[in-house]
Parts: structure tokens; sequence; C-alpha cells
């Protein structure tokens, strides 16, 4: 232990290790896979251009920090909740880079929130101000994607429609930017509920 | 005994101090005593940023209005920030301060190339800086501890290769042919992050592996810089504290070789327990778990060397401010790796994944283990580099209650707030909204705790500021300032 190269290899050889067995054999093993089917049916299926914006949103403003993007079944209460109805797999992600497993629930998990709330007008009003669609939610409000701004003429068609304890001035309206909308529009886009044979879920996990 | 004595003697042929060892300590402290302090500098500035994210984050989940129209300061933002100022900015500043000057003292030769340790210092702290300000304006990557836009990551590389290239080229330098197990220490944290940070941004953002592998590398990566870089030099510190400033040699240092590479073995897969029941290979998980039950082997041996150690001279730990500081770095780290290997066990993990848990058990161990490790092994550093006493013992002791105290209430808000939120969240189907709220008290007492920690981090500001700028007095200026080791060390009257 006198000599800096005897350091330097064991501790080369150490992380190398942990490295080859952890990280290259699964990622050989099964990190190649390709989707099923195309088109419509294609699993997973893809995403509109508006959605990726969306999901670089989802990104910037690091909503990572407190939702997830992974089912349990074989564990926990997420099918119960209505979260999914059958485990995340590997093949659910192939297309995404980076990936929003995350690993932090202060927010409920967001895999399936597209099938539980597919109307983009909820989740604006929702990303405007959670406390009109969630009260006592510890969700920030994410004002500054919206723009309050004066009628002229006509209303906006696209301004939200605020119940009446959080409306803003008369004569004025609340616009969602161009982000919020692709923002809303990735969160109503995700759902998984396309059928993976291997994935476990608990009528499978009831047979064994 | 005798034999591991005479070891002992043999590796600290200082302890004892004679005027030909004061002036060649003090030719050393003089040739690195720019690079050092700018590290240490460096150190102080991140903890009191951190401290004050900290204390953002905290306010911010219990009251989401909380400077909630900027878009710059979204919680989302904000939390990545003030774990990367804490690693990167603080733990890795005072981390590198201790172990480049413990390093140049074991050394026992003035070093030449000063000048490289002090440029890429400098050069990693832009760099930090350069990632935190790519994480305000939402380039973030969403992995712990990866968060930094890719284009900080060349820098921060650059920069650490810089720092590590001084501290092997000290380390070669070595006047005794023998090496101690702080310099073992030091060499394996600076080996292991340039392998671990290459593997991740590699594996993740030049040639990224398929949708969740990407998950997996950033989880491998999470715990070993945590385990095998942060940690490292942590010991470093705590070998080379207790002996000098206890006089104590460390009890059983021969097992010091066990405990080092068993503690290298299973800390570099024990971050995968994470993983455990998410669409990752279910076997990548168990590996993860069996390393961390190996832990134990690691976390034994080194209970009993520190304690042994330091319980051996009791009365003096409660005497001695930088003493005191490793006895809470110590107990800190058994609990926290007690924490971490029950953690892992599958039926725990089905009650507190995706909890507040994993982030109490982690500031325990970075702040509470770590953090405190260095700071009084700077307490120590700092009278003997800046050939000044201690501006105000009374500031340091306030420090020491101030933000031990304070880094308990914080691990023990987010462990048992986590245990609560967990078990409902993965337990029941209660509404998620009514979870939190019924969780909320443990949150408002965490932010106590960060208020806490920030006032301790200030006293710690102003006792180095006050210490850096205040003239030399007249004993000061005499060389026998640094008579022998104990004599600087603050004990109350």
């Amino acid at each position: 232990m006198n000599r800096g190269p005897f350091i330097f290899l064991g501790v080369l050889i150490v992380v190398s290790l942990s490295w080859a067995l952890t990280l290259v054999k699964p990622i050989s093993e099964a990190g190649n896979l390709s989707a099923i089917g195309s088109g419509a049916d294609r699993i997973p299926s893809l995403m509109t251009g508006a959605e990726h914006q969306g999901r670089e949103t989802y990104q910037e403003l690091g909503c990572v920090a407190c939702h997830t993007q992974q089912v349990r079944a074989v564990s926990g209460s997420d099918v119960e909740r209505g979260w999914g109805e059958r485990q995340t797999v590997a093949l659910d992600y192939i297309d995404q880079s980076p990936v929003f497993t995350g690993d932090n629930r202060f927010g409920p998990d967001l895999t399936n929130v597209g099938a539980r709330r597919p109307d983009v007008d909820w989740h604006l009003l929702h990303l405007y101000n959670p406390q009109i669609t969630s009260p006592g939610s510890n969700m920030p409000p994410y004002g500054f994607l919206f723009e309050t701004r004066q009628i002229v003429g006509e209303a906006s068609e696209r301004a939200l429609d605020l119940p009446q304890a959080f409306a803003v001035a008369p004569g004025y309206e609340v616009v969602p930017t161009r982000r919020a909308e692709a923002l809303a529009a990735y969160l109503a886009s995700l759902n998984i509920s396309y059928e993976i044979e291997t994935a476990p879920s608990p009528e499978k996990l009831s047979y064994k | 005994m005798n034999l591991i004595c005479n070891l002992f003697s043999s590796l600290f042929p200082t302890l004892e101090g004679s005027a030909a060892d004061r002036d060649r300590e003090q030719a050393i402290d003089s040739s690195i005593r720019f690079a050092v302090l700018g590290l240490v500098k460096g150190s102080v500035f991140w903890l009191l940023i951190s401290s004050v994210l900290g204390l953002v984050v905290s306010i911010k989940l219990h009251s989401p209005d909380y400077l909630g129209d900027s878009e710059f300061l979204t919680y989302g933002k904000v939390y990545p920030a003030f774990w990367n100022a804490l690693v990167f900015g603080w733990l890795f500043n005072a981390g590198l301060a201790c172990c480049a000057w413990i390093l140049a003292r074991l050394s026992g030769r003035p070093s030449g190339n000063s000048g490289l340790l002090a440029i890429s210092s400098g050069a990693w702290n832009v760099a930090v800086v350069i990632g935190l300000i790519g994480i305000f304006r939402g380039e973030l990557s969403p992995y712990r501890m990866l968060e930094f836009p890719s284009y900080a990551a060349p820098f921060l590389f650059a920069a650490f290769g810089g720092i590590g290239l001084w501290i092997v080229l000290t380390f070669k330098a070595r006047a005794y042919r023998s090496a101690f197990a702080s310099q073992w220490y030091a060499l394996a944290g600076v080996f292991s992050f340039v392998w671990i940070y290459t593997v991740a941004q590699v594996m993740i953002f030049c040639l990224p592996a398929q949708g969740v592998f990407q998950a997996v590398v950033a989880s491998w990566f999470k715990g070993n810089l945590f385990g095998l870089v942060i940690a490292p030099f942590a010991f470093a510190t705590i070998y080379y504290l207790i002996p000098k400033a206890l006089g104590q040699h460390i009890v059983g240092y021969r097992q010091a070789g066990i405990a080092f590479w068993s503690w290298i073995i299973f800390s570099s897969c024990s971050g995968l327990a994470a993983l455990v029941s998410g669409p990752f290979p279910a076997w990548v998980a168990s590996v993860g778990v069996v390393a961390s039950f190996g832990l134990f082997l690691p976390i034994t041996i080194f209970s009993m060397q520190f304690l042994s150690s330091l319980l051996a001279s009791f009365s003096k730990i409660w005497d001695t401010i930088s003493i005191r500081y490793i006895f809470y770095g110590v107990v800190a780290l058994i609990a926290s790796t007690l924490l971490i290997i029950v953690g892992s066990l599958r039926s725990v993990q089905d009650t507190v994944q995706f909890s507040q848990f994993d982030d109490g058990v982690r500031f325990l161990f970075l702040a509470g283990f770590a953090g405190m490790s260095f700071m009084g092994a700077l307490y120590y550093i700092l009278p003997r580099l800046l050939n000044k006493e201690l501006a105000s013992a009374g500031l340091a002791d306030l420090q020491f209650w101030v933000q031990g105290l304070s880094i308990f209430v914080i691990a023990l808000c987010a462990i048992t707030g986590g245990i609560a939120h967990g078990s409902l969240l993965n337990g029941s189907t209660a509404d998620a909204v009514a979870i939190l709220q019924s969780t909320q008290s443990y949150l408002v007492l965490a932010t106590i705790g960060y208020a806490m920690f920030l006032c301790g981090s200030m006293a710690y500001v102003v006792s180095f500021t006050w210490m850096l700028l205040a003239p030399r007095s007249e004993k000061e200026k005499s060389a026998d300032l640094i008579k022998s080791a104990p004599e600087l060390e603050y004990t109350p009257l």
C-alpha cells in the first residue's frame, strides 16, 4: 500500500469491474430494444412535434424533481391508485433521451397522466395555478408561462376560463404562451396504455 | 501495541516537534498557502450559497407561492442547484483543501508546483459557476448530481485533472517511502472521480445508452460520487486529524487496509440499490442491495478505529474544537451508513421509495459526515496556514452547536417525514394532496433546520473572514507560535 501505482491499479480494477458488471453487461443484454410495429400501432407510440417541445419545457423547469414517470406493479400501490395498469418496462422508454424516471414523488406519477386527464385545458389551468384544480397542492404556480393582457377588440379564444375566485381584472385575459400549450399537450399525451406482453401487471402476477 | 506505536512514530516523525521540523513545516505551509487558501475561500463561498439555496428549497416545499413568479427560481431548478452547490462547491473545495494540505504535510517537502493547484482550483470554481448558471437558465439534465449542462463538463473535468495531477505529483515527491491511510484515500478519491465522471458523461451525453439505462448510469454515478470521492476525502481527513490533533494513534491501524479496499469494493455498487422495483433490470438493484450490505464490513472497522481512538482521549474531544467536529462526523458516518444499509432492504424500500428519506440520509452523510469533518480539519489547518490564532473561539463553538443541531434536525425531519409520507403513498390509495398536507409539519420543521444551518454558515464566514483580515499580533509574528500542535487548539477557560 506504499506505492501510488498499486492504489491506482486497485481502484481502476474495482471501479472497472463495477462498471462492466452493472452497466456494460445489462446494456449489452437489454439496451438494444427496438419498437414493435409501426405507424399508429407502434409500441411505444410516437410523439408529435408540439409534444416534443413540451417535453423540453418539462426538462427545463425541472419537473422531474417532484414527479416520477415509472409505474410499479410488483410493489407499492401505484396500480390501486390508478397511476397505471402495468409495470413500466425498458421498452416504454426507448425513444426517450433523457428519461424522466425520477426518484421523488412530492407530486403524483405522470406516466399515464394523459389517460387520467386527457383534457389539455385542465392542464393549462393546473399549470397556471394548481390551486384551481387541486386545492391544497404543494405544486408551485407557473404563471410565467402565461400572459395576462388587456382585451383589445374580441377576447382570445385561447384565453383561460378562470373560475371567479382566480379571475383577473375585468377587461383582461390570461393567454397561455406557446411553451405552456406545448407542455400541456405533452402532459395530455403521456399514456402508455398499450399492451406489452412481458410487462408485469397485478393480474399476471396473481397467476404465479 | 509497541509495534503499532513504532509504526505510528515512523509515519509521524514530526509529532513531537523540534525547531528543524517547525521550520520545515512552515516551509511546506508557505509553499501551498496561496493555493489552499483559494480552495478554502471557495468552500466558504459555496457553503454560504448552498445554505441560502437550501433554505429557499425548503420554504418552497411547503409554501409553493414563495418566489413563484420567477422562472429562474422554480423548485425544479433551485433543488438541483442546492445539491450541486453543496457537493461540487462546498464539499469538493473543502475536501480538496484538506487533502492538499494533508498530502503536502505528509510528503514532507515544500511543493514546487503549487501554481498548478491554484490555477486549477480557480478553474474548478469557475466551472461550478458555469454549471449553476446553466441550471438556472433551464439547460439542466434530469439526472441527480449530473444536472450541470454538458458544456460545463469539459471545464469541470479539466480543472479536476489539474488538481488531481497536483495531488499525484505531491504524493510522488514524498520524502518518506511509506504511505499513510490519508494518502491512499486522497489518491483513491482523485482516481475514482476521473473514471466515474468520464463514464457518466460518455454513457449519458456523448454516446447515450438506450432509455432507462441512462438512469442506471446516473444512479451508479451518484452512488460512486458520494462513496468513492467525497467519502474518501473525508476519511483522509479523519485519519490524519485524530492522531495529529489528539496525539493519539489510530487504534487498530493495521486493519486500515481491509477497511480501505472493502469500502472501495462495496460502495462502488451500493448506489444501485435505489433502482428497486423500477423499469430497470431487477438483478442490477439486487447487486446494489448486496453491495450495501457489504458496507457492514468497512463501517465496523471504521467505528472500531475512530470511536476507540476518540474515546481513548475522551476528555480532549470537548476541549479541542477540531476534534469535536471530527467526532460529530464519525457519529454521522456510522448513523448514515447504517441507514443506507437498512434503506437498501426491499421491505424498507417498499415504504420509503420516492420519499424524502433518501435526501435525509444523503444530507446526513454529506453535510454531517463529510462537511463537519472538513470543517473541523479547517479549524486545525487555518491557524497553521495563516500563522494566526483562531479569531474567536466562541464563534467557532457557536458554529459547532448551531450547525450540528441543524444537520440533525434537517436529517431527522427528512427521514421521519419521508417514512410518514412514503408509507401512505406506497401503502394506501389516499389522495396525494391529502398525504402531503399530513406531512406539512415535517417540512416546516425542516425549514427551521435550514434557517439554523444558514446561521451556522454565517458564523463560519464571519469567523473565517475575521481570521483572514486580522493583523498578526506580536506573539503571532514570532515563529514560536507553531511550537507544538495542541497549543494552538481552542481550549475553554
